[in-house]
């Protein structure tokens, strides 16, 4: 569907959109879910959109390297990461020189943000190792270090997983909020608006740091399994490691993470600044996302993708997720089956059966729809090398 | 009665500066307190005033006896640091690089002396000496009476670890993924030993042997005169957890929420805890008991590591908390702070 079929436009204070749910996601009408509420949202006025905006350069392209070799021990290692990344900048692009390649999207003038997902740290979060390497990659772009921010809303998590001591010197290492109740660091002009539950803020409001402070993003998404979303990668790092006061989008057994992802990644100016996207799948988690410490459920897997796309990531992704959890026999991150949900955060740590919710990998194809990559698997290339 | 915890720890030797007293456990909170802003650093104690650091740019003092504010000092910009105080100033890092000491007793700024990337290290004094580490890479030396530098080594990582400092020698971890020794004097190089990956664990001596943890999931025991491993014990996660000392005992916590208890001269297990949370904050020790916070309170024996209390405050990951005979003082992420007694 196209985006104008289902977003109307309002003159409510800047640019207002309002997004018809039943347009984003028609599988909802076979759920006993409750359709979403409308979704207002408000951007900034007079905003030029870049060429390099999602789905950027590579629409429908994914690359997938992968090296067993790359996490060994639960260890990552530095050496092999370098060389998976390397080999994807190179196929992504084209590009023989890495260099030229990190060119395509970053330019020496820009200020960087690498997006990184610390929540789940300290036992599955963005790897340092990884962050490493494409800070040195934005490097050789000409960006000085003191422009490049590794960033995440929570400071607690990024704290947990010391970013703060392993990243280069001159790299600024930051968290938007302190603590939960600080909003400081969020942009008022920004924002989404619904009413999900009757909750007494209706309002999500975007980081000042993307609103204003950054003029590219990385973004470094982990490969997991989301009890309420299906799974987190690309689009849901993005979307709700931007705006604050997310976890009201799903109240048990109901999620509306379906539309709200997508939604929020269409928002400029984190659409246009989103360029790339490398997803680190060092260690894939297939039960207990986004905050599981339970290691049984924490895969070697040994990846790294990488694209522009992050509606076709994160499509390889759900696939990826499915396939190990078939392997290892327990639901779907489809399944409706009201006998699998839990209440009981315990259990659901524990057992790969149990979720909390239902969960909703709609929205990656509802993010489809809005504009911001290919879902439709056949239309998406994959291009895979394994290295070992 | 005059009561003391001007370090991180306690004291230089990360002892926890306490006697061997009986068990109480803590009743009731004497008072509670909510200071501007979140609280990453631990608190310090001299005399009467409790010296709480906060995010939002605050170094408050607290009086223990009323648990009301009797001062706050407004830096320019976040305190993640632990204070420490020497000779009648409270010193500490600010987010935007500067070190500052001001009055313990007024509160007015007596100098500050600035690095070029933040301080997250606990400003440790000797020898009439300030040294800290800070993110630009550097470890500064600087005069206690005036924050003149004395000296400024740059190494190849940022540094979040707390140095250790004795007579002659100036030891810490480093982003680098080594263990630095550093004449105290020059700042000159005296030895480094490599790790496999970043510290930002601030390490303990205990007689000739340095204790510190790495993010490579190891903890070390190295020769304080050359470096050399004598043995490393390997965890779940990394550790970031500062070393504690008691008796022949080395206890620290890694990130999988491991309490460890290791024979200093072995490197043997004696006992090891899970507490379910991941443990960043040094632990405490306090005669036969271990304070640590770890998002909930606990409270453990040191023969055996068994959980003898616990409560649901603090809500800190990197705070530790400072024990007296009077009270325990704690302090936590949305800036409550505690008195228990």
């Amino acid at each position: 569907m196209d985006r104008r079929a289902f977003v109307k436009r309002s003159c409510l204070g800047g640019v207002a959109l309002f997004v018809d749910h039943w347009g984003t996601s028609p599988a909802y009408s076979q759920d006993l879910i409750p359709p979403a509420p409308p979704i207002h949202v408000n951007e900034l006025e007079g905003r030029s959109v870049s060429p390099l905006r999602m789905p950027g350069l590579y629409p429908g392209r994914v690359v997938e390297i992968s090296d067993q070799r790359s996490i060994v021990a639960n260890r990552v290692s530095q050496s092999i990461v370098r060389q998976m990344i390397e080999l994807g900048m190179r196929e992504l692009t084209g590009e023989k020189d890495p260099r030229v390649a990190w060119s395509k999207f970053i330019q020496p003038q820009d200020t960087v943000g690498i997006k990184i997902n610390p929540s789940g740290a300290p036992a599955c979060c963005s790897s340092p190792e990884i962050v490493r390497e494409i800070i040195a990659g934005v490097r050789s772009a000409g960006v000085p270090a003191r422009n490049i921010f590794v960033y995440d809303r929570y400071a607690y998590e990024v704290d947990i997983a010391s970013y703060q001591a392993l990243m280069p010197i001159g790299v600024r290492v930051t968290g938007v909020q302190e603590h939960k109740l600080d909003v400081a660091g969020y942009d008022p002009n920004v924002f989404c608006e619904a009413n999900f539950f009757g909750e007494w803020e209706t309002r999500s409001y975007m980081a000042r740091i993307v609103s204003s402070g950054l003029s590219k993003i990385i973004n470094v998404p982990t490969m997991k399994d989301h009890s309420a979303a299906g799974v987190t990668g690309c689009l849901k790092n993005l979307g709700y490691g931007t705006f604050n006061n997310v976890d009201r989008s799903h109240r048990r057994p109901f999620s509306f993470t379906d539309p709200l992802i997508g939604i929020m990644c269409s928002v400029e100016p984190l659409r246009s600044k989103a360029v790339l996207h490398i997803m680190d799948g060092t260690r894939m988690v297939w039960h207990g996302g986004p905050l599981t410490q339970n290691r049984e459920f924490i895969f070697p897997a040994g990846l790294i993708m990488m694209g522009t796309d992050p509606v076709a990531m994160d499509t390889i992704e759900l696939e990826k997720i499915e396939a190990k959890r078939s392997k290892e026999g327990v639901p779907s991150v489809w399944s409706r089956d009201p006998s699998s949900l839990t209440n009981d955060g315990d259990e659901f740590f524990q057992d790969a059966s149990k979720n909390l919710f239902y969960r909703q990998p709609h929205h990656i194809a509802a993010a489809g729809k809005l504009g911001l990559g290919i879902s439709d698997r056949k239309q998406i290339e994959v291009q895979a090398f394994r290295i070992a | 009665m005059a009561q003391e915890w001007p370090t991180l720890l306690g004291d230089n030797a990360r002892s926890g500066g306490q006697a061997p007293q009986p068990w109480r456990a803590p009743g009731r909170a004497r008072w509670q307190i909510n200071v501007e802003g979140a609280v990453r650093g631990s608190p310090v104690l001299d005399s009467d005033l409790l010296y709480v650091p906060s995010l939002a740019g605050f170094l408050n003092a607290i009086n223990i006896r009323s648990g009301r504010l009797q001062w706050r000092y407004k830096a320019p910009a976040a305190i993640p640091s632990t204070p420490s105080i020497s000779s009648g100033r409270v010193l500490f890092g600010c987010s935007d690089g500067k070190v500052i000491a001001i009055d313990a007793f007024t509160g007015s700024k007596s100098w500050e002396t600035t690095a070029e990337d933040e301080v997250w290290t606990s400003p440790v004094v000797r020898n009439n000496t300030v040294f800290f580490g800070s993110a630009d890479g550097a470890m500064y030396a600087v005069q206690l009476e005036t924050g003149t530098l004395k000296w400024k080594e740059t190494l190849g990582g940022r540094i979040y670890s707390t140095a250790h400092v004795a007579e002659q020698h100036v030891y810490f971890g480093c982003g680098d993924g080594n263990i630095y020794a550093l004449d105290a004097l020059t700042g000159h190089l005296v030895w480094k030993t490599a790790t496999g990956n970043g510290i930002d664990c601030s390490p303990a001596l205990a007689h000739d042997t340095l204790l510190i943890g790495s993010q490579d999931f190891f903890f070390y025991a190295l020769d304080v005169d050359s470096g050399a491993i004598r043995w490393k014990y390997e965890t779940e996660l990394g550790i970031t957890s500062a070393p504690a000392i008691s008796g022949d005992l080395v206890i620290f916590g890694c990130k999988a929420g491991t309490l460890h208890a290791l024979d200093i001269r072995t490197g043997k297990v004696i006992w090891k805890t899970q507490t379910g949370q991941p443990i960043t904050a040094p632990p405490v020790v306090s005669g036969s008991v271990i304070w640590l916070q770890a998002e909930i309170t606990f409270a453990l024996n040191v023969p055996d590591g068994k959980v003898i209390w616990r409560a649901g405050m603090g809500n800190s990951l990197h705070s530790a908390p400072v024990v007296t005979n009077q009270a325990v003082y704690l302090a936590g992420m949305e800036g409550a702070v505690y008195a228990l007694e």
